[in-house]
């Protein structure tokens, strides 16, 4: 069963070659989605607190984070929406191409849900897509649909 | 003497500076004396840290190499991939070939990228090196080739290995290379590898034999050169750092490798490791930390 209404995710992420993929991705997986992209670590923050042009901005059931971001980086993103008591229940994927065991670390050391290094390989980057959105917004329980979707 | 310490002397101004310690035994009508040499090491000290900086330097250049470029790559590769997944019905088969081609090149490039980087860090690394069991370490070369052993219907077999001072993961990465090259070039008959070591005073010499294809004796310091390919990638794959690698590490410990061979028959690969561990600065730092 469907959920009834799309399911809110925002991608943070600068590199508009990745937006598109990502994108694309999404329109070919079973989920109706509405994608929000914003692609600095600064604008995203607002966005989550409804800051200024965003004050209507739906809340995010998921949170895909690029650690390379202009400005405000993902590590300060990510440690911003887990300090904050409302923003901290959001899962935070986070999606990047450093596979350098230090930014692994600090990744899960400020709380993301999971980290995941985008493929190289075209397949596998849908598939990972896919993946995350039948893990994180099918299987998994979430603070605002009690249960998952069926 | 004092191989990792940091010894200081003093200037009659209190002025400290690294110096270097030797001891040598000195038979004497008095008995076993011992001589002992203190050289002043600044020079020495300095020109191991200008080469230390520039390891680290070279070291970051290689991530940045390796890393960011692969980022243009992937959306090169992604891109024309989507564009034939997409467009299939609209595109004729001159169309499917030229994004083949430009698919296919962006990934010998990504390939090639990768080895690069593992053969800079054969030298860039810190060599830390420890009493190894050389039969261990083949057994994780043939576990880390297993998939490829048994496809290939490949017999692997050795005699007694011995256990010596050296780095395991480049020995690994060593013996690995040498037995996946058999493998791979193996010609009509399953492979037949046979590895095998001999001591003499100073060295180990270890050999690595297979019934393969073979190489020209033209051709037999060529291989150990990088991405030097004897045959094309569509007769065997692969970008040609495997023996550049092995090479590199070989020397590193102070040893030699080199192959003798017959066309048709198949290939040998010697090399030797000193019995009495030693380390090359090719272009690497000599950091070493012995546990013995």
């Amino acid at each position: 069963m469907n959920a009834i209404k799309p399911l809110e995710i925002l991608l943070v992420e600068d590199n508009s070659g990745d937006v598109r993929l990502t994108r694309e991705a999404l329109k070919e997986g079973k989920l109706r989605n509405n994608l929000h992209v914003i692609s600095n670590g600064m604008e995203a923050l607002d966005f989550l607190h409804r800051n200024g042009i965003y004050i209507a901005a739906p809340r995010p059931d998921l949170i895909l984070l690029d650690l390379n971001l202009p400005r405000k980086n993902g590590q300060e993103v990510l440690a911003e929406i887990k300090a904050d008591d409302i923003l901290k229940r959001i899962p935070v994927v986070v999606l990047t191409t450093s596979q350098q065991e230090q930014d692994i670390l600090k990744g899960y050391g400020l709380h993301a849900n999971c980290y995941i290094v985008k493929p190289l390989d075209l397949e596998q980057f849908i598939s990972v897509v896919h993946k995350i959105e039948d893990f994180w917004l099918v299987m998994v329980a979430l603070p605002s649909r009690q249960g998952g979707n069926s | 003497m004092g191989v990792g310490l940091e010894l200081y002397g003093m200037h009659r101004d209190n002025d400290e500076f690294p110096i270097e310690i030797s001891l040598s035994p000195l038979e004497t009508e008095e008995g076993l004396l011992v001589s002992a040499a203190i050289r002043d090491a600044t020079a020495h000290k300095r020109s191991e840290e200008a080469l230390k900086r520039s390891n680290a330097e070279l070291e970051k250049f290689a991530y940045i190499i390796s890393h960011d470029l692969q980022e243009p790559l992937r959306m090169i590769t992604s891109y024309l991939t989507l564009l034939q997944r997409r467009y299939a019905d609209n595109l004729d088969s001159d169309a499917n070939e030229f994004i083949y081609y430009a698919v296919d090149g962006a990934q010998r490039m990504r390939l090639m990228i990768q080895d690069l980087l593992a053969y800079s860090r054969v030298g860039t690394q810190a060599l830390h090196i420890e009493l190894t069991d050389c039969e261990t370490v083949l057994q994780e070369a043939l576990d880390n080739l297993h998939a490829s052993i048994s496809e290939s219907n490949s017999i692997v077999t050795h005699d007694p290995l011995p256990t010596l001072t050296v780095n395991p993961t480049q020995i690994i990465r060593l013996i690995q290379n040498l037995i996946s090259n058999a493998i791979k070039f193996r010609g009509e008959r399953p492979a037949q590898i046979h590895i095998s070591a001999r001591r003499d005073p100073q060295n180990w010499l270890f050999s690595v034999r297979d019934n393969g294809i073979g190489i020209e004796p033209q051709y037999a310091q060529r291989i150990f050169e990088i991405f030097q390919r004897l045959h094309t990638r569509e007769q065997y794959p692969g970008t040609g750092i495997g023996l550049a690698i092995c090479k590199r590490i070989v020397e590193r410990h102070g040893g030699r490798i080199w192959v003798e061979s017959q066309i048709g028959q198949g290939s040998t690969f010697y090399f030797t490791l000193p019995v009495f561990a030693q380390l090359n600065h090719i272009g690497g730092d000599d950091e070493c930390d012995q546990t013995a």
